[in-house]
């Protein structure tokens, strides 16, 4: 994935400097064309359960639309969401297409190298799901206990390298093999996204499975253009501004059932 | 190509390796000693027992032979645990392996018993021997020496289908290759590096069997020919 990933963006890179150079000298300052214009105009994939989608009755929801209509109604401007999906995030930005992205755009190196983002807003975290009614707080709690993870995933990986001795690992095939076993109750512990977990309870109501360790967060920011200097400013300060207010914490822990990291949370 | 190999990258995780190969052989140690003996009961029964005994290891052998083997591992593992009854995997995946391969196992076996001949049977009665002495001696070992090539060609099929149990999560050797493939995407070198091991372990097997023959059958060890 990582691999892909970092081509994907050194391609996407590439393309878009050509594009970036052609347009970057029309919007000087895009923080003041969007004041002039009144609307903000925002990149959002609708695609990417449960973060963004569309539902049934062709309504986006999910939280990071939430972020998106908040970021617009702070800044009391209208809003333009703009589809997008996960390889045309960046070059929306660069090609002017929107003003920002909010759209599960983690922060990388590779990216921080096309784009600028704000401040950390909320996180994409892998965790260790189990039953409500067990206490386990620590991956030295799970010794003794059948933790389910996708074989060769990402998550299987951290879990491999993280877990202590002990710890029943138990590898299926793919994520719907691994939510069978969760369903089935041959295991009682799974690492995944938290949206995985609902996907379980919903599947096995007596599984009940609520996250239970963090394993990892990627920290997700709003993507701006480069260059772009008052815009990135007044999003850090809306952001710190979320924070401190616990708005943005809200909106994830709907979501989620989980408070943002407190790295998060207490930045300054 | 511009495609560099990597044998050692695979190479590297030699120790997960050898506990895909551990677990990939006790799988098939367990299911072929298993296998075989409720292979020769069941053919027994076959062949002699009473008509709904017949009838029914009919069933099973009919049943078995026709669905797949990962439907009844899957079953055995998924499907039972939701009714409440929770195998650990290795060991639902080695009940299920052996089910199978006891159906394989019993044509097998019926296949020599049909061929020994009516003379033989009608011999042992003259000579005074009981049932089961009948059985034991004029039946089932000769039987069993018949079509001892059938059956030892079958167990290497069984150890070569175990890899198809890493998708209900064994950690068996293919299991364990997939892991590594995920890790280093090596993935021309670790499937090369996994088909030789597959195919030293169903030589291995296969030499196993072979010696195991020489043991069970003297005829075969003291002649040289087969029976």
């Amino acid at each position: 994935m990582k691999n892909l990933r970092a081509v994907i963006t050194a391609g996407v890179a590439t393309l878009v400097a050509v594009g970036a150079f052609a347009t970057s000298s029309a919007h000087a300052d895009t923080l003041q064309d969007i004041l002039a214009r009144g609307k903000i105009r925002i990149s959002v994939d609708p695609a990417v359960p449960p973060y963004s989608v569309m539902d049934e009755s062709g309504n986006w929801t999910g939280p990071e639309f939430e972020v998106a209509r908040k970021l617009a109604a702070d800044w009391k401007l209208e809003l333009e969401l703009v589809p997008t999906s996960p390889s045309k995030r960046i070059p929306d930005l660069l090609t002017g297409r929107s003003d920002v992205v909010v759209s599960s755009l983690s922060i990388t190196d590779e990216r921080k190298k096309v784009v600028d983002f704000s401040k950390p807003y909320t996180v994409i975290s892998v965790v260790v799901g189990g039953p409500k009614s067990e206490t386990v707080t620590k991956l030295e709690d799970l010794i003794g206990k059948r933790v389910a993870v996708t074989l060769g995933s990402t998550n299987d990986a951290d879990l491999t390298r993280l877990a202590p001795a002990g710890v029943e690992i138990v590898r299926f095939e793919d994520e719907a093999t691994s939510i069978t076993a969760l369903s089935s109750g041959q295991a009682s512990y799974y690492v995944t996204a938290p949206a995985l977990l609902i996907a379980v309870n919903e599947r096995n109501p007596a599984a009940q499975l609520e996250p239970k360790i963090v394993l990892k967060n990627n920290i997700v920011g709003v993507g701006v253009k480069k260059g772009e200097p008052a815009l990135l400013e007044k999003l850090n300060a809306w952001v710190d501004a979320g924070m401190a207010d616990g708005s943005l914490n809200a909106i994830y822990k709907a979501a989620f059932g989980l408070d943002l990291p407190p790295e998060l949370t207490q930045a300054k | 190509m511009t495609y560099t190999f990597d044998f050692a990258a695979g190479l590297a995780y030699w120790p997960l390796l050898l506990q895909g190969i551990w677990t990939t052989l006790r799988l098939t140690l367990f299911c072929t000693v298993f296998g075989i003996l409720i292979g020769a009961l069941c053919a027994v029964i076959r062949t002699g027992g009473p008509v709904w005994a017949q009838r029914l290891i009919g069933l099973y052998v009919e049943f078995i032979r026709n669905t797949p083997l990962l439907i009844q591992a899957y079953f055995l593992i998924f499907g039972v645990a939701s009714l409440g009854v929770r195998l650990p995997i290795l060991v639902g995946a080695t009940i299920a392996l052996t089910i199978n391969i006891g159906a394989y196992t019993t044509e097998i076996v019926r296949a020599g018993i049909e061929s020994i001949h009516k003379g033989q049977l009608e011999a042992a009665q003259c000579l005074g021997l009981g049932r089961v002495q009948t059985y034991l001696h004029v039946v089932i070992r000769p039987a069993l020496e018949r079509v001892y090539p059938a059956l030892a060609s079958q167990y290497v099929l069984l150890m070569l289908a175990s890899s198809t149990l890493s998708s209900v999560g064994v950690a068996e050797l293919f299991g364990m290759a997939s892991r590594i493939q995920s890790d280093t995407f090596r993935n021309f070198e670790v499937f090369v590096l996994l088909g030789i091991l597959y195919l030293v372990l169903a030589v291995t097997v296969r030499a196993g069997f072979s010696l195991l023959g020489l043991m069970l059958f003297p005829r075969r060890r003291k002649l040289g020919t087969p029976l």
